[in-house]
């Protein structure tokens, strides 16, 4: 029964926090008192149910309740108190009680209140979540969770600019070392086989002696260096001095900082004991000690100094966790207890004397002791703490420092000069707090301070007053206070490992004391001797100039500018290299498999090459390169070339004995190069300056021959791919069954046309679509195109003719041009007969013999085309009948019915009949339901390309219409098609 | 399998492209009056297909019976874990669109149809089982998402997006196709199953030629470095509800088009492809992140922040694992909420007059004048960067995860470290929406279509999705065991 009692108080205490926080975002911004009572009702209710169970855990046992989540992924949400979680649980909701009080009257009634108490809420309630967490993804989230809190607090005051920075900067190292520990949990995690904090536990000597081990430590040790403050990553703290005081109290003594801490304490039996572990921590925390410790001392700004005064503690934190030793861990613990009560306390006394008297300047500051004494009084206990004055809790972890390093390895060089480095920084710690109360609550009365001093109220003291009777009892009388909790604490580290000790002022007069006295007095000495001179000075004395804000910004401009350089330099917005970076790519792509693999040829042996079929090649490849060479420059010649490219392309295919398909190439190849000379009249001209002094820069130059090599580069890759593949064996493809079927199941020779009509009718059918919806968005393209201004006049040629025409008596505009055209005009239009002719001879024996539909269509066409360019547009026009819609719409209609008439005897769509008809005339005449189609095709072909004609011929005739003065005659109503 | 069985696992297609048709017809006569009745229809029948796939995946349905037209189309629950995904993106891209293009008068009817064929074109990619049905499915998709690119006509940089878009992926789509030819040519065979038969016993030189065009012609696709350089301008220069679509549902369809090639053809090759995923996903991250730094355009920015994104998504692919692709598509459908959710705030920067504003100096102080859209951007944000609490930490975690088990763990720590430089640029544009000094610019006011998807992003990507994730995992799981039973 007890036990399912504490489970759930586990669940409240997580919860409480949260709760709170919510409750208070929705307050409005001016309930300030409210959203106090609240905050403060949440945490006394939380800190209640933690102190409640203590007795839980008291015995070493450990309370655990988990809810299984994604059992799949190994993930439970596991709550888990022990000892040690427990500790800083209670330090956490103890402390935050505190704060909440002391910030009630801190915060000043213009601040959005509420807010800030939520976010103080919540981020207590991550690092509650944090120090309960039995899984180490759900302790990587509340981890997390306190940095993007801790951003929110520290950047509060957004409208300070140094808290915008400095709550940036923490949240990017902070979240940073966050995503490094989450990569180095992974590896833990790994190397467990669960991410169970119970099963990581019990598999520590295996995570050790993993080879993932250092990886692992690192990444880890980044995450927990980060977060508390540890050189070189400490400089992020003094900046979050920025947010209100109480924040820096919490964030800074009990709670932010000490989660690394703690990640540090939760991991130290799985990693701990190592060279590494020694090497990387001991050598951490000392440098963090000793920079901390001397930079405080410099500090004029009562929180700057507060600020690394914390960074040396955690320091010396770092540095006992780092010895190996159980002991050591011990004072470790103890430590950060004291230094959470007597830092928090610190805080808060400077924060009333910033309240009160309007600046934290050490040097404007002096003998506020008289106008309050209460604070003065507590602020000196607190800082005697820190400088580990005796009888204050400070000293017994100082002395237990103390202890540990005398007791390191006495041969090694390290264990020989850590007493002395450990003495140093305490002097400096024993000068800076004595420092502190000197300058600022002694001496002669302040002078021209931003507000008269008074006394705190007295709620704003009784925090104070509440932390520093903690660390005088403690101090006084350890062995009946803190002792059971601390050896709780332990215990739950080191189980059985744990080190007798004993928590006591007095163990004889040993060298620890020594030491401890012999820093009190050097720290003492050393503000008599260079109080004064400490005021005049301005930075830090030799490591002013390494200022760790400046690297990080230093690092962070060098990566935006860094970045942006690179994406200047890789990326751009022009199309041009771009392609050239794709091209470039898939060229490196394809070099990946020749490296790997060699090139190799296939086995089949190649057909001799004919001097001619090569020469033909040459030709065409001449052809190719000059039409891409003149394409910007010329493009009538380019097309001209393209021609030729296309025409030996033909050649190739008669070469290689396929008759059907060279027709039908020569055909579209004519009917191409046509309409694409109709419509290069319509292009705007070409600028035929480019460069200025038509001489190409060496710049320009140098890019085309780039894009050279690359194209030569692609290209013959691309030859060699071919022909590798090319020298294989085919795939067992499908055209030996069209070629064995072509006749029994189609009935024709022409096995590309029975494809077409009959095999893949269906696709014809949907391509003769294709062809119908490609003439008719040509069609309605042109219809609204109105040419480039420089294309609207009419050609050279022409102007001369018609100023010819205009001249001479008795002669009409036009005259010339039908004169000079007679003779081929003849020829055109007795040539149109014969090849109408000619289409139906192909398109009846298409079945058999090359030729069918298509090709017959664009023979058709190319009489109608030849009509055009004899007799010009109107006189076209005027006798030839063609509708092309009615064309192609009966044309698809057509085929769409002879695919539908299968259907009447039962067969699937578009199933053919073929038989042989003896036909008068013709005399025996294969005959298949194919043909129907074929005409279909037919149809649709001369539809199609009429009706592009049309659009593009109409062109001419519109833009006579608009020139300025009056053309040739016109009949009306004939412009639009 | 029959003919009228495949008919029966194509049903959400056919679907959407006899809406898609019926729908053209209705614009060409009724005109853009009609625009949003179309709109509408469009939803309903994205809605429709989606609860029909909805089934299938949940039932995690793998194995021969999914099989349609002899092993060309695959109705698996791993397209349909796809599927959903892309339909939901469609459908988010035209409910914002009204709203956005309305405001000038430019809403054409053609627009939802030209969104419904991108998706049925995205549905064949994500189902293909033949290099032939990828192909056309790709094609289709990539013609309409040419058209939508330059759907401004009037616009200067909508038309150079849309033909630079057209340009650069038209070279691609060779690329591929060449890849694809060379595959055939030294496997004999189109179909992925066929494939797999064939480089069973190893890969030859030229197969892995095919195999690493066909691999280029995709990482154009899903914008992985180094083809992802249209990426920024296209995003930027395209109709912002454009750019949401193009981020969201093809980037989907392309990760799970590349994801299946990859598994189902090559599963047995992973060694060979493995360094080159690797590279790209590597590269992706870095590039993306580097490149996020320096924009001042937020559309750009989140351009960059996708082609970070797909690298985090190829690290699931690169594991080769059933736990690898169940992470990747866990990892997609975050994205998608975050990517639409980040989409659709961008589209609620306006003027006071309704001018649509895409500088990222005019979010300055937003959470003071427009506290709820800058702390919804700010959660998408955060969740980009993939820090805790938000839902885009899960994401990442999944994969990291999976790549960890696959001993791919240098990969997994590089990513993450990587992922620093990412959360960055993120952290910066929430510093500048809460610190600095209001710029006051944006006022104008947001369709309540906008609010309402804005909100349901917010709150997938706030720690209430991890409400979500035993449920999402469960699928996901489901998804990737039926791509690895068919491998």
């Amino acid at each position: 029964m007890l036990k399912v009692t504490s489970e759930s108080l586990l669940w409240l205490m997580l919860a409480l926090p949260f709760l709170g926080s919510l409750l208070s975002s929705i307050l409005p911004a001016r309930k300030r008192n409210t959203a106090g009572i609240l905050a403060g009702v949440v945490m006394l209710l939380a800190s209640v149910v933690a102190i409640g169970l203590y007795s839980s855990i008291s015995e070493g046992s450990v309370v655990r309740s988990r809810i299984p989540w994604l059992p799949s992924l190994g993930l439970e949400i596991v709550l888990r108190l022990d000892g040690l979680s427990w500790l800083f649980a209670a330090l956490v909701l103890v402390v935050g009680f505190l704060v909440v009080v002391y910030s009630r009257y801190y915060m000043s009634p213009e601040d959005p209140v509420p807010r800030f108490f939520a976010y103080l809420l919540a981020f207590a309630g991550s690092m509650v979540g944090l120090v309960l967490s039995g899984n180490l993804i759900q302790l990587v989230f509340f981890w997390e969770l306190t940095s993007l809190f801790s951003f929110l607090l520290i950047g509060y005051w957004y409208h300070n600019e140094r808290a915008r920075s400095g709550a940036r900067m923490a949240l990017i190292v902070t979240a940073t070392g966050g995503l490094c520990l989450l990569a180095g949990v992974m590896l833990l995690g790994k190397i467990a086989g669960s991410y169970d904090l119970d099963a990581v536990f019990l598999a520590a000597d295996r995570i050790r002696q993993s080879e993932l081990y250092l990886p692992a430590l690192g990444l880890i040790l980044i995450g927990a260096f980060t977060k508390s403050a540890q050189f070189p990553f400490h400089f992020w703290l003094p900046h979050a001095m920025a947010a209100p005081t109480p924040v820096s109290a919490y964030l800074h003594s009990a709670t932010l900082v000490k989660a690394g801490i703690f990640l540090l304490i939760r991991f130290w039996p799985v990693l701990a004991g190592t060279e590494a572990w020694f090497a990387t921590v001991t050598t951490v925390g000392l440098c963090t000690l000793i920079l901390g410790a001397w930079v405080a001392i410099f500090q004029q700004d009562l929180k700057g100094l507060l600020a690394y005064s914390t960074i040396s503690h955690l320091g010396l934190i770092t540095l006992l966790l780092g010895l190996n030793s159980p002991l050591a861990t011990v004072a470790a613990i103890f430590h950060t207890l004291n230094h959470a009560t007597f830092k928090a306390s610190l805080f808060m006394a400077v924060g009333i004397i910033d309240h009160e008297t309007g600046t934290r300047d050490i040097r404007k500051l002096s003998g506020l002791a008289r106008y309050m004494p209460i604070t003065a009084t507590l602020a000196v206990i607190a800082a005697g703490a820190m400088a580990g004055v005796p009888l204050l809790n400070g000293f017994l972890s100082k002395e237990m420092f103390l202890a540990e390093a005398l007791d390191l390895h006495r041969e090694s060089f390290a264990g020989r000069t850590l007493p002395f480095l450990a003495t140093l920084a305490l002097a400096f710690s024993v000068l800076y707090s004595v420092r502190f109360i000197h300058q600022s609550f002694f001496g002669p009365p302040p002078q021209d301070l931003p507000r008269e001093p008074q006394e705190a109220p007295r709620w704003m003291r009784m925090p104070i007053e509440v932390l520093v009777v903690a660390c005088l009892v403690v101090g006084m009388v350890p062995a009946l206070t803190v002792a059971p909790l601390l050896g709780a604490a332990a215990y739950s580290v080191l189980g059985p490992n744990t080190p007798s000790y004993s928590l006591a002022i007095w163990h004889g007069f040993n060298a620890p004391l020594v030491l401890s006295l012999l820093a009190l007095l050097l720290g003492a000495l050393g503000y008599v001797l260079f109080g004064k001179r400490l005021n005049r000075q301005d930075g830090t004395p030799l490591v002013g100039v390494f200022k760790g804000r400046r690297a990080f910004e230093t690092v962070l401009s060098l990566l935006i500018r860094g970045a942006r350089r690179t994406m200047e330099f890789v990326g751009t917005r022009r199309l041009q290299p771009q392609l050239r970076v794709l091209v470039l790519a898939a060229c490196f792509a394809g070099l990946l498999p020749f490296l790997r693999y060699g090139y190799q040829g296939g086995t089949k042996v190649g057909t001799p090459l004919d001097p001619a079929f090569a020469l033909i090649w040459l030709v065409g490849g001449i052809c190719a390169v000059a039409a891409a060479w003149t394409a910007k420059y010329h493009r009538f010649a380019a097309l001209i070339l393209m021609a030729g490219a296309g025409l030996v392309s033909c050649v190739s295919f008669v070469w290689l004995s396929s008759p059907d398909l060279a027709l039908t190439q020569l055909l579209v190849e004519t009917v191409t190069t046509l309409l694409l000379l109709l419509g290069l009249r319509w292009l705007p001209a070409r600028s035929r300056d480019l460069w200025p002094g038509s001489r190409t820069p060496w710049r320009v130059r140098f890019r085309r021959g780039g894009d050279v090599t690359l194209a030569l580069a692609a290209g013959s890759g691309i030859a060699l791919l071919s022909y590798a593949i090319m020298t294989r064996e085919m795939p067992n493809s499908i055209s030996r069954y069209f070629v064995e079927h072509s006749y029994p199941d189609g009935g024709g020779r022409n096995v590309v046309n029975v494809i077409l009509v009959d095999f893949r009718g269906f696709d014809t059918l949907g391509e003769m679509t294709v062809l119908a919806i490609v003439a008719l968005t040509v069609f309605a393209l042109l219809r609204r195109f109105r040419p480039a201004p420089e294309s609207v006049r009419s050609p050279e040629q022409q102007r001369l003719q018609d100023a010819s025409d205009d001249a001479r008596e008795g002669r009409e505009r036009g005259d010339t041009l039908a004169d000079y055209l007679l003779v081929p005009r003849t020829i055109m239009e007795w040539l149109f007969p014969a090849i109408i002719v000619l289409a139906f001879y192909l398109l009846m024996r298409g079945h058999d013999l090359p030729g069918g539909g298509f090709a017959a269509g664009v023979t058709m066409s190319i009489a109608l085309i030849l009509q055009y360019l004899a007799s010009g547009t109107r006189r076209v026009e005027d006798r030839l009948r063609v509708h092309p819609l009615r064309w192609m719409g009966s044309g698809l209609l057509l085929a769409v019915v002879t695919g539908l008439g299968a259907w009447w005897f039962d067969y699937p769509f578009l199933t053919s009949w073929f038989r042989y008809v003896d036909l008068p005339l013709l005399g025996e005449v294969p005959l298949a339901t194919a043909l129907l189609f074929d005409i279909g095709v037919f149809l649709l072909v001369i539809g199609a390309i009429a009706l592009i004609l049309v659009a593009i011929a109409h062109q001419s005739i519109r833009t006579t219409r608009r020139r300025p003065e009056p053309p040739l005659a016109v009949k009306s109503g004939e412009e639009e098609a | 399998m029959d003919f009228v069985a495949s008919l029966g696992l194509i049903l959400p297609e056919l679907i959407l492209s006899l809406t898609g048709l019926v729908l053209l017809l209705v614009a060409a006569w009724a005109g853009d009056k009609a625009s949003s009745a179309i709109s509408v229809a469009g939803c309903v029948a994205l809605g429709a297909c989606f609860f029909l796939v909805a089934r299938t995946v949940c039932a995690g349905a793998s194995g021969p019976d999914t099989v349609a037209f002899f092993g060309q189309f695959r109705a698996d629950a791993f397209a349909g874990f796809a599927k959903l995904m892309i339909y939901a993106a469609s459908g988010a891209a035209l409910v914002v669109a009204p709203a956005f293009f309305g405001r000038t008068g430019q809403m054409k009817a053609e627009y939802p149809v030209l969104i419904l064929f991108a998706t049925v074109g995205m549905s064949l990619m994500v189902s293909a089982g033949d290099l032939l049905t990828l192909y056309i499915g790709l094609e289709m998709n990539s013609l309409s998402a040419y058209v939508l690119a330059a759907f401004l006509r009037n616009d200067s940089r909508s038309s150079e997006a849309g033909l630079k878009y057209f340009v650069l992926g038209a070279l691609a789509s060779g690329i591929l196709l060449f890849g694809m030819s060379l595959t055939y040519g030294f496997t004999g065979t189109t179909s992925f199953e066929g494939i797999r038969a064939a480089v069973g016993d190893g890969l030859n030189g030229g197969t892995l030629f095919g195999l690493v065009f066909v691999f280029a012609g995709l990482a154009f696709k899903i914008s992985a470095v180094p083809f992802h350089m249209w990426t920024p301008d296209v995003y930027e220069g395209a109709p912002t509800p454009v750019t949401a679509f193009f981020a969201s549902a093809p980037k989907v369809a392309a990760v799970a088009l590349a994801t299946r090639v990859a598994i189902e053809a090559f599963g047995s090759q992973a060694d060979a492809w493995r360094q080159v995923v690797i590279f790209a996903a590597l590269a992706s991250i870095v590039v993306g992140a580097l490149g996020a730094i320096g924009q001042s355009n937020i559309k750009r920015l989140l351009a960059y922040s996708s082609i970070n994104n797909v690298g985090f998504i190829l690290i699931g692919l690169a594991c080769a694992t059933p736990k690898g692709v169940s992470a990747l598509l866990v990892y997609l459908a975050i994205y998608v909420a975050m990517t639409v959710g980040s989409f659709v705030a961008v589209l609620m920067m306006r003027a006071e007059d309704g001018t649509p504003i895409e500088g990222i100096a005019d979010l300055a102080g937003l959470s003071r004048t427009r506290p709820a859209l800058a702390w919804c951007l700010a959660m998408l944000m955060f969740s980009l960067a993939g820090i805790p609490p938000l839902f885009g930490f899960w994401g990442k975690f999944v994969v990291f995860q999976a790549a960890v088990q696959a001993n791919l763990v240098a990969l997994a720590a590089i990513g993450i470290a990587a992922s620093v430089i990412g959360a960055f640029y993120y952290i910066k544009i929430v510093k500048i929406m809460f610190f600095d000094e209001p710029a006051d610019t944006i006022r104008g006011k947001s369709d309540w279509a906008h609010w309402a998807l804005l909100a349901i992003s917010a709150i997938v990507v706030s720690p209430l999705g991890y409400l979500l994730t035993a449920w999402l995992g469960k699928l996901a799981d489901g998804a990737a065991a039926a791509l690895f039973l068919l491998a």
